[in-house]
């Protein structure tokens, strides 16, 4: 009995400066921002606010109306959507990568992890001004030699939301692939081996072993890249919504609708209380995924 | 458990925030001055060395902040991260005061300091009565085009002129006039020209609906002729390329413009046939601004720095380096300002120029206008429609504001 | 040459050809801001763009290496990567080490509250921050950013690790200890080494964070001469009505190459302990 205590006492030592560190910057903020949701810190209130109780959620229930209704359904569909192909690409990629007799695989890895290299709102900069531009961007001058008629490729918004699925892609897949092939490097070469003695094709062999021994590995990247992808906020804002250059795209993300509808009133109990109510909303799903997944087991 | 530990830890924490004291001031600091700017180089440069000279014993440091409203937000009253005064646009003035972070300058000029500065800057730097920035120089909007393809008899003194232009130079490529015609700084002449307005001083969002929903409705069939683009890399490039024959755009073209070698014309800004008004965009006024515990530790620094700011000397200097169009009348009178094109037209030009509203609502009509504007012009939504969703939606945000 | 050897060698070029294809699509953006930091003329954009640059000049790169305080940024930029790398590392294992091998109560409930942390959008964090660090005197302090950016990234360094740790087989570390290894030399001996892919994974995820976060740094770090790579190119960039473009572009691609040459590097590291033999059957 003693030495379970013991034990247990060890255990968080060890752990405890990570979730130390994790209580600071992440669990703090979080119940800081609660707090500030209780108050009624604004700009006429910004250093004397004092505790207003829930006034502030009674007044952010306004916000979630059917913009934000229809926001939160395309936030889902781009979370599903990115997510399938994240994973669908990255795979395929990694396990071509992945030939043993492909010599130049370092090169190319190296090329392909490039865009993760650059600084975020420098490579949404060029995608949108580079790429996407409806007078000089690459994409219609293109079209412009091959005759075809140039397209506004942010206005409208499905096409919005396909090139913000590209620019998200472009950005997400280094990571995905990284994570994947480091996984696929940790796969015992010796079942591949005596599977293919055993006669077993590639697909057996990526159904049978690969993805059972990279599920466990990648799951954590995975996990939190779906909460990433969840929030995504810049490739959007950046994109489509950004004040001053906006595209004519009605495609929000929840966070970009709370942005315009909440966050720019500087009206931090306001926002406070709305962010609060977005983390609740995010838990409730995460919550059920979970639940559900451990029913599988 | 662990939850628990953390939300105590989290608990002691605030507490400690509540203790935290008062610091006090260095004497060697007393002579130090720290002003965040977000300005180019040229105007800093101007400021640094006229300083160096009229107070050669105060230390001014300047410091480029990009993300200056952001972070003054945060550490407004902290004399430990704040800087002393900040060089910005008037426009948050409004925010700014209300949170409690400026302190008024009135009472830190020497008497008579601002006699003869443009009405028009003293009234934009004016929140609630109350004078919160000394303006250095002000900026507007201007309409320029280009020498080689339109001739100074061809330039539109009225709005149906500029759509007939636009109408014949319009095509395969090219444009007759180009504007970020979606983006309220720049809607705001129109709307204005039609005798409307975006907020009033009160506070109220479209004061006038009939005016802006005029406006809306006559501009369109400019935004017909335009590119389907409203941001500025597009706009000025159009125009910089020689793509666009002329253009309605602010003083910070004209370098680049000068740079690609355009021989650029300057007019008046064209009138409403229907109204008879001239289209009056908004003016910025850039000036500087003091945080309150600057204003009450370092008063005799910041009293000395301010008086020779307002000397014409720096306003010469600032409109030779820059094209800067001074704040004091004065500056004016010095030949070689005189004799600037393009100081001399935003002089002119700022008798019509409305300044941008500096109350803490404003914040959110960017944002409102800004998607009232992309509703109509980009998404081709119903007037009306729009403009009823925009008067609900900056309602509901200014509502939430308090 | 037998059939398989020429069906090999066709399925091995074509296989070639489409990562080449794949790359150079990929680098299109890329090769476009290099094209432009090449250019001498001042524009993000050209009605007759080309990947060879008009008016070649090396200008612009002479501009950001020798005309701004890029090398003050880049010691500053090295010295927060290096130091929160480490420190993330550092913290990291011995938690995830405990996480997967021990079991104590609240393990599960602290675990399932990790992954759940993450749904909370942080747009408003920031304040929260600000309020923490001030107190401290860590405002404008490089220990500021080093905890902001460790504490950032621990919930993924926690969890990617210990992701990892979790599918190593606990025999051989059994066998270690019944010769009397202690936990800390199981884990630097036997697990880390096993561990190299996700060890390096996780350092480079948080290299990359601190590399190319710019809103601490702007806001926390006053002065350009504290500034990180990322915080100096925003400003480069910030003031868009002036800005020069091909020396912004120039920027961009000069601050990319470091954390390239970093991933080339660690490619060889990247295959885990496991297949190199000795542990196997």
């Amino acid at each position: 009995m003693k030495n379970r205590k013991k034990d247990t006492l060890i255990s968080y030592a060890w752990s405890s400066p990570s979730l130390i560190l994790i209580a600071l910057m992440v669990v703090f903020p979080i119940l800081y921002t609660a707090y500030i949701s209780l108050t009624n810190m604004n700009v006429y209130h910004w250093f004397d606010f004092t505790v207003v109780g829930l006034e502030n959620y009674i007044k952010a229930l306004f916000v979630f109306d059917s913009g934000f209704l229809s926001a939160l359904f395309a936030t889902i569909l781009w979370t599903v959507v990115n997510m399938i192909l994240q994973l669908v690409i990255a795979f395929v990629l990694v396990s071509l990568l992945n030939i043993q007799k492909l010599k130049l695989r370092k090169l190319y890895k190296t090329f392909l992890m490039f865009p993760w290299a650059m600084p975020g709102y420098v490579s949404i900069l060029l995608w949108k001004t580079g790429m996407f531009n409806t007078q000089f961007g690459l994409l219609n001058q293109w079209m412009e030699k091959l005759g075809q008629e140039t397209v506004r490729w942010l206005s409208n918004d499905v096409s919005a939301f396909i090139c913000c699925t590209v620019v998200n892609l472009w950005l997400a897949l280094p990571f995905m692939i990284m994570i994947m092939d480091g996984a696929m490097q940790s796969i015992d070469r010796s079942y591949f081996e005596s599977a293919i003695l055993d006669g077993a094709t590639w697909l057996d062999r990526t159904r049978y072993i690969t993805i059972p021994a990279i599920t466990p590995i990648i799951s954590p990247a995975v996990i939190i890249t779906v909460f990433t992808t969840f929030k995504q906020f810049d490739v959007v804002y950046l994109l489509t919504q950004q004040a001053g250059a906006k595209t004519g795209s009605g495609f929000h993300t929840i966070l970009t609708y709370a942005y315009e509808n909440a966050f720019i009133t500087n009206n931090y109990g306001y926002s406070s209380a709305i962010s609060i109510i977005i983390f609740i909303l995010l838990l409730v799903f995460s919550a059920k995924y979970q639940m559900k997944e451990e029913g599988d087991r | 458990m662990k939850r628990l530990l953390s939300i105590l830890l989290c608990a002691c924490l605030l507490l400690s925030l509540a203790a935290c004291g008062e610091q006090t001031l260095d004497p060697d600091e007393a002579n130090k001055l720290v002003i965040w700017h977000d300005k180019e180089d040229a105007v800093i440069a101007a400021l640094e060395s006229y300083l160096a000279t009229a107070v050669p014993d105060l230390e001014v440091v300047f410091e480029k902040k990009t993300s200056l409203t952001d972070s003054l937000k945060l550490v407004g009253n902290d004399p430990s991260a704040a800087p002393d005064m900040f060089i910005f646009a008037h426009d948050k003035i409004g925010v700014f005061a209300e949170m409690g972070i400026l302190a008024p300058i009135e009472s830190l000029l020497e008497e008579g300091a601002l006699e003869n500065y443009l009405p028009m800057t003293l009234e934009a730097a004016t929140y609630k009565d109350t004078l919160y920035q000394l303006p250095l120089y002000f900026e507007t909007l201007l309409f320029m085009y280009n020498h080689r393809y339109m001739q100074d008899e061809e330039v539109p003194t009225t709005t149906d002129e500029l759509l007939a232009y636009m109408e014949n130079n319009t095509g395969r490529g090219r444009y007759g006039f180009v504007e970020q015609h979606s983006t309220a700084y720049y809607s705001a002449a129109w709307i204005h020209g039609f005798g409307g307005s975006i907020i009033d001083d009160t506070g109220v969002p479209f004061p006038d609906a009939q005016a802006v929903k005029d406006a809306l409705n006559y501009h369109s069939q400019f935004v017909a002729l335009m590119p389907g683009e409203t941001e500025y890399n597009t706009v000025n490039t159009l125009f910089l390329e020689g793509k666009a024959d002329a253009t309605i755009g602010g003083p910070w073209m004209v370098p680049s413009a000068r740079a690609a070698e355009i021989d650029l014309g300057i007019a008046p800004m064209p009138t409403v046939d229907s109204t008879g008004k001239a289209l009056a965009p908004y003016s910025g006024v850039q000036g500087i601004h003091v945080l309150n515990f600057a204003a009450e530790q370092k008063t005799e620094a910041v009293k000395k720095l301010l008086s020779v700011l307002t000397a014409p000397t720096i306003g010469i200097d600032l409109a030779l380096a820059s094209g800067c169009a001074p704040a004091n009348s004065l500056c004016y009178d010095d030949e070689r300002v005189a004799n600037d094109e393009l100081v001399q037209s935003m002089r002119t030009t700022a008798e019509i120029a409305v300044p941008m509203p500096n109350i803490p609502e404003m914040d959110v009509m960017w944002t409102v206008v800004g998607n009232l504007l992309t509703d109509v012009n980009l998404s081709g939504k119903d007037i009306d429609d729009s403009f009823d969703a925009a008067l609900a939606q900056a309602n509901q945000l200014i509502d939430a504001m308090k | 040459m037998t059939k398989k050897q020429i069906k090999e060698r066709v399925g091995l070029t074509a296989l070639n050809a489409f990562f080449i294809v794949l790359c150079f699509v990929t680098l299109i953006p890329i090769l476009y801001a290099v094209s432009v930091s090449l250019s001498g003329q001042n524009s993000l954009l050209s009605s007759d763009f080309s990947f060879i640059p008009k008016d070649f000049t090396l200008d612009n790169y002479k501009e950001v290496i020798f005309g701004e305080d890029i090398l003050t940024w880049f010691k500053n930029t090295i010295f927060l990567a290096v130091v929160t790398v480490s420190l993330s590392l550092l913290i990291a294992v011995p938690a995830a080490y405990c996480f997967s091998r021990r079991r104590f109560p609240g393990r599960k409930t602290i675990l399932k509250c990790l992954v759940l942390l993450n749904s909370f959008p942080a747009i408003l964090s920031m304040f929260a921050i600000y309020r923490l660090l001030r107190p401290m005197g860590l405002i404008n302090h490089r220990v500021g950013l080093i905890l902001v950016y460790t504490g950032t990234m621990a919930v993924f360094s926690l969890w990617n690790t210990k992701g990892y740790f979790d599918t190593i087989p606990t025999e051989i570390e059994e066998a270690a200890k019944i010769d009397g290894a202690s936990d800390i030399q199981v884990v630097l001996k036997i697990v880390l080494p096993l561990a190299k892919p996700s060890i390096i994974t996780t350092a480079l995820q948080v290299l990359i964070y601190v590399w190319n976060e710019y809103i601490y740094a702007t806001t926390f770090m006053t002065g350009e001469s504290k500034y990180t790579l990322a915080a100096g190119l925003n400003s480069l960039q910030a003031t868009e009505m002036t800005g020069s473009w091909p020396v912004f572009a120039a920027a961009s691609i000069t601050v990319s190459i470091p954390v390239l040459i970093i991933f080339f590097m660690c490619q060889k590291y990247m295959t885990s302990g496991l297949t190199a033999g000795g542990v196997k059957g």
